[in-house]
């Protein structure tokens, strides 16, 4: 039955489909145009614009303006310390906090997990949390910008949502083979959630990476900026990398944009998985 | 520890709890991590509001005021502009993007072919990976009003404007809103399909055979089994979302300019610049009320959302 039915529906809807094709098409291409448009860009070495698909006088001399200049280094350096250094602490402190928000019989455990709500529901705010950043001197320091973001309550609520799929059974055994706590967790929690790992890891990641905000508030020794910060300052105009060879100022400024997501476009399209599955583990259960 | 016995609550109570809290000894060390950082950047800040009571400028101890600080913020008009302004952004932001969400959705759930299915959502997600300063970059270039504008260069190709009279969108009052919202539909109505998508792969396909015999079509299919298997994930994302629309920060502070402030400016970028941008000392007093003010707000709405939930979502709440 179902397969005559779908046979009649193919039949029926062909239309339909081509259409829905083609809106597809024009959405990606709107999705991709813009991004496009700067990777034309910042291999042109003409400054005629305009809409163009191809570069018209191609050549790598925006890119090579961007690392050729010693001011970028940095910057690329404290990006890539602070995302390595905070998504670990970021992942350590979550896998721990929500494997004791497991043990619904620990005496305390309602009053750890009313600790963490609370701070969804209220804030200090912007400028209560400065003032504390900065009575620890945490402000101009790489330090403070790590540690920050590094308890992240909505990433411990989806670690524990994920840990509450691993059988209790499993927990039992391990107990009574003899594994503590601590045992348990890390040869029965952590191999389990190798999956929970990767796309909490990487959220964590990619908000490291981007941040952009907390450099704003906490840094403004410019040798601590991160890559957002300089290309930021560099696309405003104040900071622009000196135009080498035959590349234009907005060679240049396209050149240092694409530098900034490369690195993610890389290897997005094998982490996707993983980003999708932490959005699903978060609607099973908020 | 050697009488393994948790799912005998009886047998638990009879242990004393200094024992329990012992046989817990390392859970407790475990979550310490967790306490701390939660001391240092969520609780010491909550404390901190109290400062909005008094004058503060970060050289002087703080002087109590009383009310002081409420006072001139309701009387100053920049600061409703910038609540009102709140408000309105992030509610028309949150209906659009859902709004897009949804019919990207249905309709990538009726590709057939399978490839172009996984490559269109693999495009559409790409850009909320981006950074605001990032997006903000790329966007600026394109509405730029100058040769380089990609908008304004097809506008003119197309005849619809003429040449000498590009818009400078992001730096005109009258279309600031407009492009934050293209921007911000561009950037994350393709990441929003990702739950919707998993509500629609959940549906029973009974359903659709089912109605199928009853003679309907796809319209009709659409209409009447996938939108109402939908509209509870609407729900809760238009809920879980809601309760956030006091955070708008860093989306509007990357993309605003002086040009443009009496649009631009919400709760949180007016706190930046009275602060850290205001010549002179900074009265970190008012700032912070201004920021308790908006903290107040947030909390309402997340516990209205909060109660919304639970009357929707079966008793689940969202905190």
């Amino acid at each position: 039955m179902s397969k005559e039915a779908k046979m009649k529906d193919k039949v029926h809807i062909k239309p339909f489909n081509i259409i829905n094709g083609i809106l597809f098409v024009i959405v990606c291409l709107i999705i991709l145009v813009p991004i496009w448009k700067v990777l034309v860009d910042s291999l042109d070495l003409r400054t005629a614009y305009g809409m163009k698909l191809i570069p018209e006088k191609f050549g790598f001399d925006g890119y090579i303006s961007v690392f050729t200049n010693k001011t970028l280094y940095r910057p690329l350096i404290v990006s890539l310390l602070t995302t390595v250094a905070g998504t670990f602490l970021g992942l350590t402190i979550s896998t721990l906090g929500a494997y004791v928000l497991i043990q619904w019989e620990m005496p305390g455990r309602n009053f750890f997990a009313n600790f963490l709500l609370f701070t969804m529901i209220f804030s200090g705010g912007m400028i209560p949390t400065y003032l504390v950043m900065k009575s620890l001197h945490l402000t101009n320091s790489l330090l403070g910008v790590i540690l920050l973001p590094a308890l992240s309550v909505y990433n411990l609520v989806l670690m524990r949502n994920f840990f509450e799929g691993i059988p209790q059974s499993l927990f039992e055994a391990a107990t009574l083979d003899g594994c503590t706590p601590m045992a348990t967790f890390f040869r029965v929690v952590l191999p389990l959630s190798k999956a929970a790992l990767a796309s909490i890891g990487l959220m964590f990641a990619v908000s490291y990476w981007n941040d952009y905000t907390n450099y704003k508030l906490y840094i403004t020794n410019d040798q601590l900026y991160n890559f957002q910060m300089k290309l930021r300052s560099i696309v405003l105009g104040s900071d622009l990398p000196s135009a080498n060879g035959g590349a234009t100022e907005n060679t240049v400024r396209n050149a240092a944009v694409i530098t900034a997501i490369l690195p993610f476009m890389i290897l997005y399209p094998f982490l996707q998985k993983y980003f999708v599955k932490g959005v699903n583990i978060g609607a099973v259960k908020e | 520890m050697k009488k393994k016995n948790v799912n005998n609550s009886v047998a638990v109570r009879k242990v004393p709890l200094s024992a329990r809290i012992y046989k817990y000894r390392w859970f407790y060390l475990m979550f310490l991590p967790v306490l701390i950082f939660g001391i240092l950047f969520y609780y010491m800040p909550m404390l901190g509001v109290l400062l909005s009571f008094t004058k503060y400028n970060g050289i002087k101890d703080p002087t109590f005021v009383g009310m002081d600080n409420f006072e001139r913020m309701f009387s100053m008009p920049k600061f409703w502009e910038a609540f009102w302004n709140t408000l309105e952004l992030s509610i028309i932001k949150l209906l659009l993007n859902t709004g897009m969400a949804v019919i990207l959705s249905l309709l990538l759930n009726e590709i057939i072919n399978l490839k172009l299915k996984k490559l269109a959502q693999t495009i559409i997600y790409l850009p909320h990976f981006m950074s605001w300063v990032v997006t903000a970059s790329v966007w600026g270039m394109i509405l730029s009003p100058t040769s380089e504008g990609l908008v304004n260069t097809f506008l003119i190709s197309i005849g619809v404007l003429e040449k000498g009279s590009e818009v400078y969108f992001l730096g005109s009052v009258k279309w600031w809103r407009f492009a934050y919202y293209v921007i911000n539909i561009w950037k994350d109505t393709g990441w929003g399909t990702i739950i919707f998508m998993a509500t629609l792969s959940g549906i029973n396909p009974e359903l659709y055979e089912a109605a199928a015999i009853d003679g309907a079509g796809r319209w009709k299919k659409m209409r009447y089994v996938t939108f109402p298997a939908l509209l509870n994930t609407i729900i809760t994302v238009l809920i879980l979302n809601l309760a956030k629309v006091m955070n708008l920060f860093e989306s509007v502070f990357v993309l605003q300019n002086d040009a443009v402030v009496s649009t631009a400016q919400v709760l949180q970028t007016y706190i930046y610049a009275q602060t850290f941008n205001g010549s002179g000392i900074p009265n970190y007093g008012y700032s912070t009320a201004v920021g308790l003010f908006r903290s107040l707000v947030g909390c309402a709405l997340v516990l209205v959302c909060n109660y919304l939930s639970k009357k929707v979502r079966e008793g689940r709440g969202i905190v």
